[in-house]
């Protein structure tokens, strides 16, 4: 089949072209299987060179081609042609400065990120064998949703709230977060709840739902930030077991 | 502003599912709602103060373009109490996030199922007035021109909001913010986040009271018909005149309180509050960015809030005598000659 790509392109250093504006690429031959990226790349190599994206891994799980496809924050590595039709609208996720064509900045996206202390904290001593710190097999279900974010920035650029406001810590930070609060071992909890009761915090979110939809994880990105504001809201996190409860067992 | 801008030009091209619209739905519903209760909280309180002012509000009701407006105001008001129940129980169940899409075409099909009857109902009320052959309507010219001190009103509060964010940027730099300190979270935001749910919860029955009574049962027509029943009384309007209607409710004892006193000032403090830090919400949203901005918004809320507080309190505990209702006669012949 033939398929036109209708791509939101930019490039500050050329005069004439550094301001956005849509170029469109025909494409012959291509197969209803095919990728987005794979076309992409074939738009690349075959017409253009100066086409500028983001890839790494190719298969869903760097997180590094989040772009709006159709009209929707998706992984132009996960997305088929025959999800999409014969004409193809590409542009970069919204809410992140532009670099070049389908390039953001994703700094700011980043230091969000950090903001949350998105690693585990735990300064007690190690359990008597000096081994693991043990868990039950409920605990760990509580955030086995949110250790499937891969930072793609997917539902953070698809949410209005992040739009009209870069300082908003965003849907994918809550997320981050969502994985060490609820994190039985974890004993920075609290300092996470803190942070994200600020204004720009959850309190930033409207309950929109842009953001579960865009998640090429399939993460329940709404359900996560509404235990986040139930947990603020309750000052503790419900139903953690304590170590030394489990080793009793 | 560009943030606004931008947010309004892109919620249209991204094809987020109903949850999108049903927040954009929300957003305006309530904006709107919070302009007529602005409007509605000043003018009513001239029943009290300004009985011949009160009496060309009620007028200006009556007339043709207010009518349309009746109809989008229930519609607002119905549609985001019911969009607000949905968005109180998801955000306490947040384990039930698979049916917020479906949630969100329920309250849809839920606030058209209520409007139907309930528009039927206010267009026979219109049918009615404009059947009679005595009705009187006020020229379109007046009714415009009667809401420009609102017009204006609403552009100072705004300018006053910023005026005073700018001498707060003055006394209080923004160096003032704690540098490097570790966060204790924003009390105040999680208390608003709670009370707009609670709020929202008890102002649903009250607000469809206030409804049913002044819009479904009787119509704002009704509210100068002679010798008509006032609703929620059994006392009946003599002269005809809204100022009379109005104490006819207020002056009722049950019991010795004055129920619907009462009942108005529990539906003023809470819809105020609500109301004004929705508003609140919505402007500071959009002026993130800029600080004078951002608290002249919240400044601008504040005193939108406090003043309609004070004025609709006042108006409350204040008396409506057979003066003010003789006042109101005379108006209502200089008004229709």
């Amino acid at each position: 089949m033939e398929v036109t790509f209708r791509i939101r392109r930019y490039n500050p250093e050329i005069p004439g072209k550094d301001k956005p504006y849509w170029q469109e690429f025909t494409l012959k031959d291509v197969e209803p299987t095919d990728r987005v990226l794979e076309m992409l790349h074939r738009i690349k190599w075959e017409q253009d060179g100066t086409l500028a994206f983001r890839r790494s891994c190719a298969h869903g799980i760097c997180g590094s081609d989040a772009m709006r496809i159709n009209g929707r924050n998706r992984l132009a590595c996960k997305v088929l042609v025959k999800e999409l039709g014969a004409r193809i609208q590409v542009e970069p996720i919204l809410g992140l400065p532009v670099l070049k064509d389908l390039i953001v900045d994703m700094e700011p996206f980043f230091a969000h990120y950090r903001q949350v202390m998105p690693y585990f904290v735990n300064n007690s001593p190690l359990p008597a064998d000096g081994r693991e710190r043990l868990q039950s097999p409920e605990d760990r279900e509580k955030f086995d949703d949110t250790t499937k974010c891969i930072l793609c920035a997917c539902c953070t650029t698809s949410c209005p709230s992040f739009w009209a406001n870069g300082s908003y810590v965003g849907p994918a930070a809550i997320v981050q977060a969502h994985r060490f609060i609820f994190d039985s071992r974890d004993q920075a909890w609290q300092d996470r709840l803190d942070i994200l009761a600020e204004p720009n915090g959850v309190w930033r979110c409207r309950t929109i739902f842009n953001c579960t939809p865009a998640c090429p994880r399939d993460i329940e990105v709404t359900r996560a930030i509404g235990e986040v504001k139930l947990a603020i809201r309750g000052g503790k996190r419900d139903g953690i077991i304590q170590v030394s409860q489990i080793e009793t067992h | 502003m560009t943030s606004l801008v931008l947010t309004l030009t892109e919620t249209l091209r991204y094809r987020g599912a109903i949850g999108q619209w049903a927040w954009v739905l929300h957003r305006i519903s309530g904006i709107g709602v919070v302009l007529f209760v602005t409007l509605h909280i000043i003018d009513t309180s001239w029943a009290v103060f300004y009985p011949d002012l009160y009496v060309k509000a009620i007028a200006v009701y009556q007339t043709p373009l207010f009518t349309i407006g009746e109809f989008i105001l229930v519609a607002c008001v119905v549609y985001h109490a019911i969009n607000g129940v949905r968005i109180g129980i998801l955000d306490n169940n947040p384990r039930w996030w698979r049916y917020q899409q479906r949630a969100a075409w329920i309250v849809l099909a839920i606030t058209a199922v209520i409007l139907v009857p309930v528009f039927i109902l206010m267009f026979g009320h219109v049918v009615n007035f404009y059947n009679d052959p005595e009705r009187q309507i006020l020229p379109l010219a007046f009714v415009i021109e009667s809401q420009l001190p609102f017009a204006v009103g609403i552009v100072l509060a705004f300018v006053a909001g910023i005026l005073v964010s700018g001498i707060h940027g003055v006394i209080a730099p923004a160096s003032a913010q704690p540098a490097g300190g570790r966060p204790h979270g924003s009390r105040l935001e999680r208390f608003w986040w709670s009370y707009m749910r609670l709020s929202g919860l008890l102002i649903v029955p009250l607000v469809f009271g206030h409804l049913a009574m002044m819009h479904v049962i009787q119509g704002v027509f009704d509210i100068t018909a002679r010798d008509y029943v006032t609703v929620g009384t059994t006392l009946v309007n003599q002269s005809g005149t809204a100022v009379e209607f109005v104490a006819n409710r207020w002056n009722l004892l049950i019991g010795g309180v004055a129920v619907w006193r009462l009942y108005d000032f529990a539906l003023l403090a809470l819809v105020v509050i609500h109301g004004f830090n929705g508003l609140r919400y919505v402007l500071t949203d959009y002026t993130a960015q800029n600080a004078l901005l951002r608290r002249g918004m919240m400044y601008t809320c504040v005193l939108g809030a406090v003043v309609l507080l004070v004025v609709g309190s006042l108006a409350l505990i204040g008396t409506i005598d057979q003066t003010a209702i003789e006042m109101a006669q005379e108006a209502m012949a200089k008004l229709h000659p």
